[in-house]
């Protein structure tokens, strides 16, 4: 239980402040697929311009905005699940039914991990988005094209969070089914809209 | 042996793993055991092509607009507004709980939103005027349902999304069946007013009320704009139904001006009939039931696509929020955006996995293996189309619409194309009956938001409810067999065969 809560601190530690980032871009890559979309919408009927790039630059942030705010929902409870069974069942095997339950979802996101990897890096990432440019040099005379890789990296730093928030929620979930839930450090109520 | 995944996800879902890791779990195990490892990473990649995608970024942003919507004062306008039609009727409180639930539902996509909204406003309400808590949380319930079936709607944005149709089409096909489901609602409260002795309302709630001179004259402007708007677009479709050549840009303005001078007499006219409290509520209500207007003629007229109408949606909702109506503090904004953020990003994952899900399902040949099942039912086409309700209606009880929606819709789709039915009819039939199921018992994600703002039991309010969900269960099965209920819509304005 020691080890357990030794292992399980800072990891929260570095969890939170990591997620805590993540909402913080996120929020600003929500607002900013805002602003592109109107710009899109602007331009196309004010001054009877059809931009190429709004289109791609607003999927980039939506892009980013779920791989770093997603996690935080997972942490914090709030992906879809049908949890009747672990309800009805008693404490101890609905805890050890969540267990598998972990395991099961880390074994999907570690290998998420190892092809995200794969992806980024490899020969798909080569290719240049087609339309998003970035300054090549200080004096900003030399404009050079959005890798796609830095799109494709929005998942997979999404995938690696995700397996943080795993590894955190299941060492939780072994402190509290040896008894020691009283010392868990406290996770916020997932303050979701509703999809549905 | 690939067509196990289905089984394999059905025991993964059974045993409360999350959606998204089941959708990949089952298709990804079966890839493994059958040795097409290099299909994972196919997975993979359907996940983040599926997510890259710009008809989805509607969800986000819709979602911004119902809760910036949803902040200061509007909610309460759309009630009063209500309530002025309808609170002078038996059960008064009751048909204002459907009819603001129908009118918040052209602002929102969201049942969940609309049950949370309404429902701290209008059951205590309700239970001051002697209605039983129960009654009240179980008529917000019921008829919240109908925030994602009039448009516009989450559920139909992920649907034709994952499913190839259009969403403009099931925005248009929503509109009948949800008007359906709240007339339903109210037909069924005037019968129970009748048995229970049901009260009658205030029209006005609070009289005397007044309007800032910005709010007046914006209000003032929407209307006539509107209504010359409205008169315009239909004068040019008489015209070129007589066979009128098309009007120049310059005839069409000088119409809508004529028109604007005749609606503004028309509405002098009007202002006689009513009393100066029914007026002020009624033009408080201008600016939020814009909204609907700006989405659904926007897409309409051709304006703009769905998910330029919803930024288009934000973008009004700031505007009125911080310079109309003053309901917005700048401080708010970042709280707005990481709500929207972190649910949208939810679903935005699901709908990726679902996309790399039924790349598997169309590999396993499920849908044929299916139909094939299906067919050695009954071969008729109405039968199924009962059964698969029935399927549906038992998958609502225990799923939400969205996730049930992109786990089904795949698989069932193209069973019922192939037999003829359209593709937007199914879909309606599929969002219909799903979203009435988020307020069924055992699992239904609104009766649990109307219990948690009622502090009424889900049990007890699940029992109220039922009287409702009949309603709502026939609403279905007219959808399901009145084809032209839902077509008739998208049809006539060229968005569907």
């Amino acid at each position: 239980m020691g080890i357990l809560l030794a292992v399980l601190s800072p990891l929260s530690f570095v969890n939170s402040h990591l997620l805590r980032i993540g909402r913080a871009i996120g929020i600003v890559a929500v607002a900013l697929m805002v602003v592109a979309i109107l710009i899109q919408v602007v331009f196309r009927y004010v001054l009877n311009n059809a931009l190429p790039w709004p289109d791609e630059a607003a999927r980039f942030c939506m892009l980013w905005m779920t791989g770093l705010m997603a996690p935080t929902a997972f942490r914090r409870g709030g992906f879809v699940a049908i949890d009747m069974l672990g309800q009805a069942l008693p404490r101890l095997l609905s805890s050890l039914l969540s267990l598998l339950l972990l395991i099961i979802s880390l074994a999907v996101l570690v290998i998420a991990v190892q092809i995200g990897y794969a992806e980024v890096t490899g020969f798909g990432g080569k290719f240049a988005t087609a339309s998003l440019y970035v300054p090549g040099n200080v004096s900003l005379t030399e404009w050079i094209r959005v890798p796609r890789s830095w799109m494709m990296m929005s998942i997979f730093v999404g995938v690696i969070l995700l397996t943080l928030v795993n590894i955190e929620l299941i060492l939780r979930n072994l402190v509290s089914t040896f008894g020691g839930t009283e010392r868990l450090p406290a996770l916020p109520d997932v303050d979701m809209a509703g999809a549905d | 042996m690939l067509i196990w995944f289905l089984p394999v996800f059905l025991v993964f879902l059974m045993i409360g793993l999350p959606v998204f890791f089941g959708l990949l779990a089952a298709p990804g195990m079966l890839l493994w055991l059958n040795g097409q490892e290099r299909d994972i990473t196919l997975l993979y990649r359907n996940v983040y092509n599926g997510m890259d995608s710009f008809p989805l970024m509607a969800i986000p942003f819709f979602m911004l607009a119902g809760e910036l919507m949803n902040k200061g004062g509007i909610t309460l306008r759309l009630v009063e507004f209500s309530q002025a039609l309808m609170g002078h009727l038996r059960g008064g409180l009751a048909h204002v709980n459907i009819l603001s639930s129908m009118l918040f539902a052209g602002l929102s996509g969201s049942a969940v939103a609309d049950t949370s909204a309404l429902g701290s406003m209008l059951i205590p309400a309700m239970e001051k005027q002697g209605y039983t808590r129960r009654f009240a949380a179980a008529v917000t319930a019921a008829s919240s349902v109908i925030g994602p079936i009039i448009p516009p709607s989450g559920i139909m944005i992920i649907y034709a999304y994952v499913m190839g149709e259009s969403v403009a089409a099931l925005f248009l096909a929503g509109i009948v069946p949800g008007v359906m489901v709240g007339v339903g609602l109210m037909l069924m409260v005037r019968f129970m007013a009748d048995k229970y002795d049901l009260p009658k309302a205030q029209r006005i709630v609070n009289p005397g009320q007044s309007m800032a001179p910005v709010e007046f004259w914006f209000s003032f402007v929407v209307l006539r704009v509107n209504l010359a708007g409205l008169a315009t677009v239909l004068a040019v479709m008489a015209a070129s139904g007589m066979g009128f050549a098309a009007f120049s840009t310059t005839v069409t303005l000088l119409l809508f001006l004529i028109m604007m001078v005749l609606s503004h007499f028309l509405l002098l006219r009007l202002r006689g009939v009513v009393s100066s409290d029914f007026r002020i509520v009624c033009k408080k209500a201008v600016a939020p039931l814009q909204t609907p207007i700006i989405i659904l003629g926007g897409i309409l007229l051709g304006v703009f696509t769905p998910t330029e109408a919803a930024a288009v949606a934000v973008a009004y909702a700031l505007l009125i929020g911080f310079f109309v109506l003053h309901s917005l503090k700048p401080g708010e904004i970042p709280g707005v955006l990481n709500r929207a953020g972190i649910t949208s990003a939810v679903v935005l994952l699901l709908v990726g996995a679902a996309m790399a899900f039924k790349t598997v399902v169309s590999l396993s040949h499920a849908p044929e293996i299916m139909a094939e099942f299906v067919l050695t039912l009954s071969e008729n086409p109405l039968i199924l189309l009962f059964l698969i309700n029935l399927l549906l209606f038992v998958v609502g009880m225990f799923l939400d619409a969205g996730p049930a929606i992109i786990i089904l819709g795949p698989i069932l789709g193209p069973i019922f194309t192939s037999m003829g039915v359209d593709p937007i009819h199914f879909a309606i039939i599929m969002s219909v009956n799903l979203t009435i199921g988020l307020a069924t018992p055992p699992m239904g994600l609104v009766l649990f938001v109307a219990a948690s703002v009622s502090k009424e039991r889900v049990e007890t309010i699940a029992k109220a409810i039922l009287p409702f969900l009949a309603v709502e269960i026939a609403v279905i099965f007219l959808i399901t067999y009145i084809p032209a209920l839902s077509m008739t819509i998208p049809r006539w304005t060229g968005f569907a065969n």
